[in-house]
């Protein structure tokens, strides 16, 4: 009774995914664009933004790359001219380690709460 | 005149308000078999007061009455009806009235429905929930009046935002609110539970109609934000980490894990102190994030520095009521021992708690994200973005074994069960799964080591949940909820990975190459319409096999000066086509941005799948008692 019903369903997805998409054209500037906050906005990326900020900044990564700069290079220096904020990802350093590790911490603290209700009789 | 029916009924409210207070805590005190009438009729004349309020609000709205200051600086004589209507509460001051409005309503309604309760927990829920009124009674009449007058007055009003005239926008708010402030009264039950000493199952079949209420209220809330974002801030994404967002998934998590726990103290009478302090967790959340919202704290620690009256009301007052539960919690804490201490390591009751575990994660997660970097700078100065990585980069992961529980926790029985016996049936759902996403992923060329078990899971889970519709170990409500569930994530995780998108500048009559496709710039139309100017354009995509026309549109607004997007998305059950252009400088050249999203609309319909199975919970529960 079951099986014809997945037999249908492969078939159903595969017929969803077999007008394929290639693969994502995705330059490196959108992807370093996309991680980098645009400062004049409301919460938008860079990439999102066409704002004159975010035009000049679309500018600024491309001929970074251009020079040949490794992507973290030009974080480096986009960091060190407009300040953390800029960047979406926020480094681990001394002033972020918490950020990372306090959910972490919770979670490994949860799991020892509950293997203590829980017992194997 | 509304001004002065709108001020007056908050002050007569308010004096309800504290009479309310005392007399419930006095009746608390001795020992009554009935409520008290005059309790009811106080607490009706107390709603009335607020729906009067409301309304007064409303009225001068309609008929754009200029000398009201809210009304001055939100609305405008050219606004359609609805938006007038709708933009009563889309400002600080009115949508603190409708909180106001729902938190009474709900009070009124928890009233005539607990009369088969006992008479000393009814009467310190009053008392909490009358706490929390007049507290947004005494916020809203001393810093964040809506019927503040203007004098000479206006002859017009300020507000015409265009971006905040669409319908999802309009009815989001409330909902989102329904759902806030339902949380509300989960908070004063519990807490007047735990004084009157009734926590059990019979007090968790009572209260999981609110639990419900107000998990399905802020599903539907999130979804029509979300939707509103994806059509009209023009960036095609559905979700973006905006600390706006995130302060309405927080209570989500919370919900969730709540209304699972409350199952477990229903059947088994367990956990009695979790449920407890989930409740006072998910409405310290909800007001939380009004706060966080309200007091422009997210947006600038300097607009909070500004003006922190607001802010700091909010926040003492969290604050206070914070305290107050802890304390009431430790006090009564021995009246909460269960008889059975621990549960069996497999059954349903370990499984739930598996489920909180991994809400209480994610909840963390959003939560830390969300303030840290407000923490940090108000600590040491230095400013830090949280965005869309860190999220990924922490909640994904956790998906997995997320996954792999969801996909045998909900078949397991109460108290004690066994490990089943080897399931031909698994393993065939397993094996198709790994098919799928063997075709899935062999057509693109991403190879993320996560994504291959993602997917593979994904749709493990989604075929495991469909399998459970035939088999009748469970209620249909819950097969619903988590199947809609499955199909979630799926979809998210398909949309993610499957989108494609092409950023362009073109001049009309530029055709360009994009994958297998043609992107040609037919036109664009300038008219004059109302009170914008309107650039219509027309694109047409074709390939082998298909050919669309999208017309997306840029409005010019004059006052004030705006400029939207609006995008053209030609949506199919299989992918959305979304097309959205802007103006450049006036060189002839638009700025195109078109993108391919897979199964976009599988991600709405899922999550509305996800709140008809509590709907359906909440009707079947309600259909027992009559």
């Amino acid at each position: 009774m079951k099986k014809p019903k997945f037999i249908n369903l492969i078939l159903i997805f595969i017929l969803i995914f077999k007008t394929s998409y290639a693969n994502e054209l995705n330059s490196q500037v959108d992807q370093i664009t996309k991680n980098l906050r645009c400062l004049i906005c409301q919460g938008q990326s860079v990439y999102d933004s066409q704002s004159d900020f975010a035009i000049s900044m679309k500018t600024v990564v491309k001929n970074k790359l251009d020079e040949g700069k490794e992507e973290k290079e030009i974080y480096e220096y986009l960091k060190n001219k407009y300040g953390e904020w800029i960047v979406y990802e926020p480094e681990l350093n001394q002033n972020t380690f918490l950020l990372w590790l306090i959910p972490l911490i919770l979670f490994i603290f949860g799991g020892l709460l509950i293997t203590r209700k829980v017992s194997i009789k | 005149m509304s001004n002065y029916f709108g001020n007056y009924s908050l002050y007569i409210a308010l004096i309800a308000s504290i009479y309310l207070i005392i007399k419930s805590y006095i009746d608390t005190n001795i020992n009554i078999k009935n409520l008290n009438k005059n309790l009811v009729l106080i607490t009706s004349v107390q709603t009335v007061m607020i729906i009067i309020s409301f309304i007064s609000l409303v009225v001068a709205f309609i008929i754009s009455d200029f000398s009201n200051e809210t009304v001055f600086n939100n609305s405008h004589t050219l606004k359609p009806l609805f938006y007038k209507i709708s933009g009563s509460w889309g400002n600080h001051e009115g949508s603190l009235l409708l909180w106001l409005l729902v938190l009474s309503v709900f009070l009124y309604i928890f009233l005539l429905k607990s009369s088969s309760q006992n008479i000393k927990y009814r009467l310190l829920t009053l008392l909490f929930q009358q706490i929390i009124i007049s507290g947004f009674l005494i916020f809203i009449l001393l810093t964040s009046n809506p019927f503040n007058t203007v004098f000479p007055i206006p002859s017009e009003g300020l507000g015409l935002n265009p971006i905040l005239q669409d319908p999802a926008l309009a009815i989001h708010p409330p909902i989102l609110y329904f759902g806030y402030v339902g949380t509300s009264i989960i908070f004063s039950t519990s807490l007047a539970a735990v004084v009157a000493g009734n926590i059990g199952d019979s007090w968790a079949k009572h209260i999981k109609s609110w639990v419900l209420v107000s998990w399905i209220f802020l599903t539907i809330g999130i979804l029509l934000g979300s939707i509103w974002a994806y059509y009209e801030l023009g960036w095609g994404g559905f979700w973006f980490w905006d600390p706006v967002e995130n302060v309405s998934l927080m209570p989500w998590f919370c919900l969730t894990a709540l209304l699972h726990t409350v199952i477990v103290l229903e059947k088994r009478n367990l956990f009695k102190e979790w449920t407890i302090i989930l409740s006072i967790t998910t409405f310290s959340l909800s007001m939380s994030g009004t706060f966080l919202v309200r007091s422009g704290i997210l947006n600038s620690i300097h607009t909070f520095a500004n003006d922190p009256s607001r802010g700091i009301f909010i926040l003492s007052f969290l604050f206070v009521l914070v305290i107050m539960s802890v304390t009431i919690f430790f006090f009564n804490q021995k009246k909460l021992t269960s008889t059975i201490k621990n549960s069996f390591i497999i059954s349903k009751e370990t499984a739930i708690l598996v489920n909180n575990w991994f809400m209480m994660f994610f909840l963390s997660v959003v939560l830390v994200g969300t303030i840290y970097p407000i923490f940090l700078e108000v600590l040491n100065g230095s400013k830090i973005s949280v965005g869309p990585p860190f999220y990924h980069n922490l909640l994904i992961p956790f998906l997995i074994p997320f996954l792999v529980f969801m996909s045998f926790g909900p078949s397991l029985k109460w108290i004690k069960d066994k490990l089943k016996k080897f399931e031909y049936n698994l393993l065939i759902i397993f094996l198709a799964s790994i098919l799928i996403s063997y075709f899935i992923l062999i057509n693109t060329e991403k190879k993320f080591l996560l994504s291959v078990p993602l997917i593979i899971l994904s749709f493990y889970l989604l075929l495991v949940t469909i399998n459970d519709f035939f088999n009748k170990k469970s209620s249909l409500s819950q097969k619903i909820s988590h199947f809609g569930f499955s199909l979630l994530i799926t979809s998210i995780l398909l949309n993610g990975l499957f989108s494609n998108e092409f950023n362009a500048n073109m001049k009309v009559g530029e055709e360009r190459k994009f994958n297998d496709k043609v992107i040609k710039l037919n036109s664009v139309n300038v008219r004059d319409i109302d009170n914008y100017k309107s650039l219509k354009a027309n694109f047409e995509i074709k390939n082998q096999n298909s050919f669309i026309q999208l017309s997306p549109e840029v409005r010019i607004y004059q006052q004030p000066f705006t400029i939207t997007s609006e995008a053209d998305i030609k949506t199919t059950l299989f992918s959305d086509n979304f097309l959205v252009f802007n103006i450049l400088k006036d060189d002839g050249y638009y700025n195109v941005r078109y993108q391919y999203k897979p199964v976009m609309i599988w991600i709405w319909i899922s999550t509305i799948l996800i709140s008809i199975g509590g709907l359906l919970s909440l009707i079947k529960k309600n259909e027992k008692k009559y």
